[in-house]
């Protein structure tokens, strides 16, 4: 093409955004403005629906994306008669932002190698000529004219082309059986009932290229020896058919159909069978039936359709795919196709990838491409930060495949092993926020009602797993569900026809397989982790909090200003709004709804505001009363750390005496041993204790628990029940060689972050290495930083990915001059005179998933080498440290030095003593900790009244401010209907102040700032309120 | 089902004549029902002996066919066909919450008509638009990107221009 032509995408994806409109507009543009030998054309889908409406000007190939009509005016002036591309039109890429002008170097594109797809978006469909000059019929001519039927047959069979509808049956063998078939009259079918949700490649192709349909389908008529063809498609594709209308009649027109087909006398004819809507009928079997007008039931075989098929005649079926590769192994020849792909999968795949990823799209690849590549390089990975967490192959039978197993090659037998299948080519990408027990459900429900029913355990089994499934969905799941789940699945599995019922149990089985955790959350604590299942809960940010603080509740007090009470929201379920608000993870906003539409909600931040209001006006503010002692028993707490002061103040609200025994001359545990100054201030720690303490918890300071004074005294001193919280303060140590020998300039991290807190002298360096990627490398790093070293580098055996810091602050880090080295590894702490020299380091490479499911880092041979560094802190985890039990203690301990406790209840094998926290479950959050105090003072108070059940933690809606229960549902709220309008305008959440970097790198001063009221008050009215939902 | 829709008048004369143009071909019991679906928006019950005899098929062949098909109804239709997609892409983009939303909107179950035959609610399997996740159609048109703002704004316009 010498001409300049310009294509606006009008697939049904690009129509559906507008793209008619776009046409239009470009079209009268170019006519006003008189550009000479420039064409405005239409193309079929591109399968890059997302970036819609799409407009491609070639011979160039400029790429313009997202185009409304209102553009147009700008591209044929700049652009077509001016020759400046409009750059702000230009596809973005999603991870570097940078904005791309040719569609050839888009990643999307890039990486692809379009064999099936390579005319789709490069032709209008509706011209013929446009299809010839691209070579279309070139194959059916080769074929007719130089090669007989058994020469076709036997060059597909040399190219190795399998099944694209998903089962991957070599396409010549069934060709070759049709045409060995006796009987003078055969059919060939094209199979184009494309009913897997999440799959449109033949929509595609039969939109954008529907030639090559027809041409496949001759070359097939032609081997086979049938002279009637017809295409079934499925009834919600009506702009596939008109278009297939369109080219079979242009092919009639030419000669490529109809009576002795270019002279070869090869007679053949194509019909058009648009489907009535049942999945079922992408079966062959079934596909005939509906196609012969009857009930679209599967048929057992064999007979085969390649003996007995359409009209009892020998027929062949094929799918869209299929025959849209045949003609390009025609034309270039069976050694080129089988060049591409893998020694059992030759040739590309087509994938439909759709669900959480940047780049939603029709994506071709040679079989065997790894499947990251496809997720992660041609999608462009998840969108908004989230974590990716599986990807569904293969439509509702297929399985979901979790992220430890990425790096497979895709193809048709390594899926199945992992208990997937290819089939129609669909790939849904799951992120986190993905309920895999909602989505197991979701495939069932779609699978039981398309089951035609004829085979009992398929029609019984379906129905049995779908309403288990639900029952688990909405918190009503046993223990034994799950075995029973995995015995109907196995007999559907074998005891069914056809492909429905053979691979529907699929989505259960590994859903099963791979996150059977979730599943066991559903049934035993009601809890869905990705926050989806509405009967588990009331909002999301509540559900995934792990003390379950009202949400949604707090966030509309601090709108109407009613900072009070929504500290007290707060404090129902966590004593500790400020030091929360500073500090917690905030696994909430990851799930919160609104991030779907703009931003999540500031969730921490609000929180921090409320406190930070609630003592700015503590003088003005009641002191909070002790909370009233209903209960005769008295409960000793060992530690005062968040886990130990949370069991306390929540025992304490339930009417019981508490007393809490610390070592330390301070409370705050962890929190004010580690945690630096320039994250959280020890003023704020010591005024939430205050607060506890003024809430009726006696907390006795330098009153270690050890060999003393035991746990056996503490009882016998009159404690009914004893909480053991006693943290995970103890360094590990990473078992290298240097460690243990008191270098000069080797410490442990923790024990670094102690010494700086509370004021003891450090000697410091001027090259530092920190060893370890958690939040104490991370703080010490930051420490390290602020005490003058001149660098300090983190040596972390993982990758970023699996660091459990947070975005914030590990740019924090990064612009304070911290840096961070991957997949490195240490094996030698280097030193001369007992003075450290530096580290002898191995690189790593990730390896095979653990038993976490992290890829486990493994040492890559011969990659030694030495970095230079004078300070060498050690941050690889912390321990609980059981020094403090006698030797002789009951308490029953594991192996691993840590108490055996009943993760439930947290009861010890001694009845009424309890342990929870760190000190249980080792290093984790704050908000764990909390989560586990309450879980502590909740399993006491049963255990006080002698009740034996579980303790099962509900969302509740906090009603303190409803003075009747049950009045607020009489109550109509107007507002809300108001806010509805307002509230889905795209608002983003305001940044949260910090300080310059310069000022923090020098200072220890606290790095983050408080957002002002009306800001504050501005976020909150973001809030979507899911809360009122139900 | 107790349905307060009274049928609309079904033109018989109109439906002799598309039943008398089959017969002739094979296989033809689908696309003849197909066509009285497009001409009357469904196969009124009233239709099958007709279509039988001139097929030479049983009645409850007739049905048994009728019945099978998803897209296949016996009852009327609203004037607007509102189909959210309950396709996997738009479920985990939140398809769910769109197709409640719309049944809000409309005060309609899945598969139920309008009183004043307006709309028709129903979901659909897939309608491969699955790049522009959560979808819906009206009628023939397919909207893409769905949030509950647009369900406002696309029923407003709908609105407009049919009443």
């Amino acid at each position: 093409m010498s001409r300049r032509t310009v294509f606006v995408c009008q697939g049904t994806g690009c129509l559906s955004s507008g793209s008619r409109a776009v046409y239009e507009s470009l079209c009268s543009e170019v006519e006003r403005l008189k550009i000479p030998d420039l064409k405005v054309d239409f193309t079929g889908c591109h399968g890059f629906c997302e970036q819609g409406p799409i407009v491609i000007v070639e011979p160039q190939g400029i790429f313009y994306t997202h185009v409304q009509a209102e553009d147009g005016p700008e591209i044929a002036e700049a652009h077509l008669k001016n020759g400046v591309p409009v750059e702000r039109l230009f596809y973005r890429d999603p991870v570097s932002g940078e904005a791309i002008p040719c569609y050839q170097d888009v990643n999307f594109y890039k990486k692809q190698q379009r064999i099936i797809l390579q005319n789709c978006g490069h032709i209008n469909p509706e011209e013929i000529e446009q299809s010839l000059e691209k070579g279309r019929y070139k194959a059916l001519e080769k074929a007719l004219v130089e090669m007989t039927p058994e020469q076709v047959i036997e060059e597909l069979k040399a190219a190795g082309l399998r099944g694209r509808g998903g089962a991957g049956f070599p396409t010549a063998l069934k060709w070759e059986f049709c045409a060995r078939a006796p009987g003078s009259k055969k059919y060939v079918i094209c199979n184009a009932d494309e009913g897997d949700p999440g799959a449109f490649m033949d929509r595609s192709i039969l939109e954008a290229d529907p030639h090559a349909v027809i041409e496949g389908l001759a070359l097939a008529g032609y081997a086979v020896g049938a002279d009637e063809g017809y295409v079934y498609v499925r009834a919600e594709y009506p702009l596939a058919v008109s278009r297939l209308r369109t080219a079979l009649k242009q092919a009639r027109e030419k000669g490529f159909l109809g009576q002795n087909i270019l002279g070869s006398g090869f007679n053949f004819s194509i019909n058009i069978k648009e489907g009535a809507g049942s999945f079922v009928c992408g079966e062959e079997t079934a596909l005939i039936a509906s196609i012969e007008s009857r009930r679209g039931m599967p048929r057992p075989r064999p007979p085969f359709p390649a003996q007995s098929g359409l009209d009892g005649r020998p027929t062949v079926i094929n799918n869209v795919k299929s025959l849209a590769a045949v003609s390009a192994i025609i034309n270039r020849g069976a050694e080129w196709f089988a060049s591409i792909g893998t020694e059992k999968s030759k040739g590309t795949v087509v994938f439909a990838l759709t669900g959480k990823v940047a780049n939603s799209g029709l994506v071709e690849v040679p079989a065997g491409t790894p499947l990251s590549t496809i997720v992660f390089d041609i999608g462009g990975g998840i969108p908004r930060g989230k974590k990716f967490k599986a990807v569904q192959t293969g439509g509702p039978s297929g399985g979901c495949i979790p992220a430890p197993y990425m790096d497979t090659p895709v193809e048709y037998e390594n899926l199945a092993q992992l208990g997937s299948i290819m089939g129609s080519g669909g790939m849904v990408v799951m992120d986190e926020s993905t309920c895999m027990v909602e989505i197991a459900r979701y495939f069932l429900s779609f699978t039981q009602s398309e089951s035609c029913g004829k085979c009992t355990p398929c029609r019984l089994g379906t129905r049995q797993m779908l309403e288990i499934l639900t029952r688990i969905t909405q918190g009503r799941g046993k223990d034994s569900d799950l075995d029973t789940l995995l015995n109907i699945a196995k007999t559907v599995k074998e005891g069914s026809l056809c492909g429905l019922g053979q691979t529907c149990p699929n989505p259960v089985l590994t859903t099963l397989q791979y996150f059977r955790e979730e599943y066991e959350a559903h049934i035993r604590e009601k809890k869905c982790p990705a926050a989806v299942c509405d009967a588990l809960m009331i909002s999301p940010c509540q559900h995934t909090c792990p003390v379950g603080i009202d949400v949604p509740r707090y966030l509309e007090a601090i709108s109407r200003g009613a900072y009070l009470e929504s500290v007290e929201i707060i404090r129902e379920r966590n004593p500790f709004p400020a030091i929360c608000g500073r500090i917690c993870h905030h696994p909430c906003e990851l799930r919160c709804r609104r991030g779907e539409l703009d931003d999540s909600l500031a969730i921490r931040a609000l929180k921090r505001f409320v406190a930070d209001w609630y003592f700015e006006n503590i003088d003005q503010i009641p002191s909070p009363e002790p909370f009233a002692r209903t209960n005769p028993q008295k409960v000793a707490v060992v530690g005062a750390g968040p886990c130990g002061l949370a069991c306390a103040y929540f025992l304490a609200q339930m009417g019981y005496s508490v007393t809490v025994f610390e070592a330390l001359p301070v409370g705050g545990g962890m929190l004010s041993v580690a945690i630096p100054q320039f994250r959280l201030p020890d003023e704020v720690i010591r005024k939430e204790i205050a607060y506890i303490e003024k809430s009726g918890v006696e907390i006795r300071y330098n009153s270690p628990v050890n060999i003393n004074f035991t746990i056996d005294d503490l009882k016998k001193s009159g404690y009914n029940a004893v909480f053991i919280a006693a943290g995970a303060q103890k360094s590990q140590q990473m078992g290298i060689p240097g460690e243990l020998e008191d270098l000069e300039g080797f410490y442990y991290g923790l024990r670094f972050l102690r010494d700086v807190k509370i004021g003891r002298p450090v000697k410091i360096g001027k090259k530092v290495i920190v060893i370890g990627g958690g939040n104490v490398a991370l703080d010490t790093a930051r420490t390290a930083v602020r005490l003058g070293a001149e660098e300090v580098e983190i040596f972390y055996r993982r990758t970023r990915e699996e660091m459990p810091v947070s975005e914030m602050e590990y740019e924090e880090a990064r612009a304070e001059g911290v840096k961070a080295n991957f997949l490195v590894s240490p094996t030698r702490i280097v030193s001369s005179n007992w003075k450290v020299t530096g580290l002898q380091c191995i690189r790593m490479e990730l390896g095979e998933p653990g038993k976490d499911g992290r890829r486990r880092p493994i040492p890559v041979a011969g990659t030694d080498f030495f970095a230079e560094a004078d300070t060498v802190f050690a941050s690889v985890g912390q321990a609980p440290d059981l020094s403090f039990l006698p030797p002789d203690s009951a308490l029953e301990r594991t192996r691993l030095e840590t108490l055996v406790v009943d993760e439930n209840r947290l009861s010890t094998n001694l009845a009424g003593v309890f342990a929870g926290g760190d000190f249980v479950s080792g290093p984790g959050m704050v908000i764990e900790a909390v989560s586990a105090g309450r879980r502590g003072a909740l399993a006491i108070d049963k255990f006080f009244k002698a009740d034996p059940t579980r303790v099962l933690i509900y969302d509740q809606r906090q009603d303190l401010l409803i003075p009747e229960a049950g009045k607020e549902e009489e109550e109509p709220e107007p507002v809300e209907e108001e806010l509805d309008e307002e509230i889905w305008k795209p608002q983003y959440r305001p940044e949260i102040p910090r300080l310059p970097t310069e000022e923090r790198k020098h200072s220890f001063k606290e790095t983050e700032l408080c957002y002002v009221e009306a800001e504050a008050v501005q976020e909150s009215k973001r809030c979507l309120r899911c809360d009122l939902e139900q | 089902m107790d349905k307060l829709i009274a049928p609309p008048e079904i033109n018989m004369e109109r439906l002799g004549e598309i039943v008398s143009g089959y017969g002739q071909q094979k296989w033809s019991l689908i696309p003849l029902v197909q066509e009285i679906q497009a001409e009357f928006g469904f196969i009124p019950p009233a239709a099958v002996p007709i279509i039988a005899e001139k097929l030479k098929l049983f009645p409850s062949e007739v049905q048994g066919v009728v019945s099978f098909y998803e897209q296949l109804y016996t009852e009327p239709r609203g004037r607007n066909i509102v189909r959210v997609c309950r396709g996997t892409a738009c479920h985990v983009r939140g398809g769910k919450t769109i197709l409640k939303l719309v049944k809000r909107q409309l005060g309609l179950e899945e598969n139920e008509t309008s009183e004043d035959l307006e709309y028709t609610l129903e979901t659909v399997a897939c309608l491969g638009v699955c790049a522009l996740s959560p979808t819906m159609v009206i009628n023939n048109q397919v909207y893409g990107h769905m949030n509950p703002k647009k369900i406002k704004e696309i029923f407003k316009r709908e609105e407009g221009t049919c009443s």
